[in-house]
């Protein structure tokens, strides 16, 4: 479903923050990410998503080579492939419902969607994507009233109603406390198992990881470590990934 | 040894003796800026030839001025009605036709969303060479090109306003958080989908609280620009004081002051609900 490609990234100030990368994430699989700050884990996932382009590699999504596309053609291949980030980036001053059939933009062609209005469909089949992350009850409130967690869930209910192939997730439960960071968990293995989604996280916790994760990667200076089965990756050393940016 | 020793005491010195310098850097560096300010307070009231003594001999005068301006002629009321609502009209006009042109160039002239460099510095350039040129600079041109009234009035106030407005609403535009603006990016939204449905939202309010402080500031303006013939109260302000109708210029002064304050109450209420 993901393949990613010998993928490397240098920014323009000469620092390589992605070495030749290579991940495989096939549909209803859930891949988890570990890796020090600034090792190139998110890095990885803003040039699948294209929000920056990579120097080097490709990156294939259902059969797409998203580092060749522009404009119109990057946009349509986009809409297989949502993310969600840490804080949500939901738009505050918009309604719940709103902000989710804001994830059907890419596919909506009515005229109406490019003066800020969005179809009765969308509208009505946002009810169900919230439904999906229960908060079907918040649906009229505005979004800068949702707790992190109720924003997070909030944020991959738009990511559904995009109807994507693949999921990004950059840090989803880091501004979450534990209780809320599971459940945000849970909702992504969910995805994967069920909705058949490819899922990429990035995640600081590895005990999160080791519980929920298929696959573990290892990122460490922008290249992988590793890349293995959970259960093999909880008897990896850990440490060893997180060591040399310490000292 | 006994350099050694030597160097243990410039050691056991020198910390007092460097914070006794810096001590006197900064007293010195105190006083030079002081004496620069000073200077240039100085060269101000040379240059404006203050002369405080002329409001004691120009006491009589200005008494003069106000015992024939009192009472104001307030049998004149009805026929300053017009001329009033011209005076707010070229404000609304000048404030409403100022945001319509400023927005697509604050737009345009935000680093964050321009779609192209050139561009960038187009609007950048237009915005500012509508604000350099004084509003009352671009009356007297409006005035020469369609004629006396309020229509280079309302003009003049537009195109002023483009400059203000645009420089504003570009700078919200640069500060909103991106975050909303990538998440419908990567939903495969078009860049007028994307503008629409995550920048407007997020930057609407701010912008109409900055144009309503505008329409607020554009009042002031409209009422000056009566002077070089652009209608409204200025205009009759002008007039009074021509034909020494003192009692005339009183009330107008009233009036004036009735429309600024409750336009700056007015938006200032309204601001208060947006924001």
């Amino acid at each position: 479903m993901l393949e990613v490609v010998n993928l490397s990234k240098r920014y323009p100030t000469g620092r390589v923050a992605l070495r030749q990368a290579n991940l495989k994430v096939e549909a209803g699989e859930l891949v988890i990410v570990l890796g020090s700050n600034g090792s190139g884990k998110s890095t990885l996932l803003r040039c699948v998503a294209r929000l920056i382009d990579p120097t080097e590699g490709e990156v294939r999504i259902a059969n797409h080579d998203m580092t060749r596309l522009k404009g119109r053609d990057l946009r349509r291949a986009r809409t297989a492939l949502a993310m969600i980030s840490q804080h949500g980036n939901l738009v505050k001053r918009r309604s719940v419902l709103a902000n989710v059939a804001c994830g059907a933009l890419g596919r909506i062609t009515d005229w109406r969607s490019r003066f800020g209005m969005l179809p009765a469909e969308e509208l009505e089949a946002a009810h169900r994507y919230l439904a999906e992350v229960s908060l079907q009850e918040f649906w009229a409130q505005r979004a800068s009233t949702l707790s992190g967690g109720q924003a997070q869930r909030c944020a991959i209910a738009r990511a559904l109603a995009q109807r994507p192939k693949v999921l990004l997730a950059d840090e989803p439960v880091a501004s979450l406390d534990p209780e809320a960071a599971e459940d945000i968990m849970r909702l992504l293995r969910r995805l994967a198992s069920e909705d058949k989604l490819a899922v990429v996280c990035v995640l600081h916790q590895p005990a999160l990881a080791m519980r929920y994760a298929d696959r573990v990667v290892g990122i460490k200076d922008g290249m992988v470590e590793f890349d293995l089965p959970a259960a093999e990756a909880q008897r990896h050393d850990l440490s060893a990934l997180y060591a040399a940016r310490a000292a | 040894m006994k350099s050694e020793a030597i160097l243990v005491e410039l050691n056991r010195r020198a910390p007092a003796e460097i914070g006794s310098h810096k001590r006197a850097l900064k007293f010195l560096l105190t006083l030079a800026t002081t004496l620069v300010l000073v200077g240039i307070l100085i060269q101000a009231l040379v240059v404006v030839h203050v002369r405080p003594q002329e409001f004691i001999t120009g006491f009589h005068g200005m008494a003069d001025f106000l015992r024939r301006a009192n009472p104001p002629d307030v049998s004149q009321f009805d026929l300053m009605l017009w001329p009033a609502l011209e005076t707010i009209d070229i404000a609304l006009f000048g404030t409403l036709a100022g945001i319509i042109m400023a927005l697509p160039l604050a737009v345009l002239g935000a680093r964050n969303v321009t779609p192209a460099l050139p561009l960038y510095y187009l609007a950048r350039g237009i915005i500012a060479y509508c604000r350099s040129v004084p509003d009352l600079v671009w009356a007297l041109l409006f005035v020469t090109a369609v004629g006396l009234g309020p229509f280079p009035g309302g003009c003049a106030v537009a195109v002023h306003s483009i400059g203000m407005l645009g420089r504003l609403f570009s700078e919200v535009i640069e500060d909103m958080d991106m975050g909303p603006v990538e998440a419908m990016t990567l939903t495969g939204a078009s860049r007028l989908q994307v503008f629409t449905h995550a920048v407007v939202p997020s930057v609407a309010p701010s912008l109409l609280g900055i144009g309503l402080y505008r329409f607020d500031e554009n009042l002031r303006s409209s009422l000056v620009l009566g002077f070089v013939g652009a209608g409204g109260l200025g205009f009759q302000l002008l007039t009074a004081m021509s034909l020494f109708q003192y009692r005339t210029v009183s009330l107008l002064l009233i009036i004036t002051f009735v429309l600024v304050m409750g336009a700056e109450r007015i938006s200032a209420a309204l601001r208060r609900r947006v924001l």
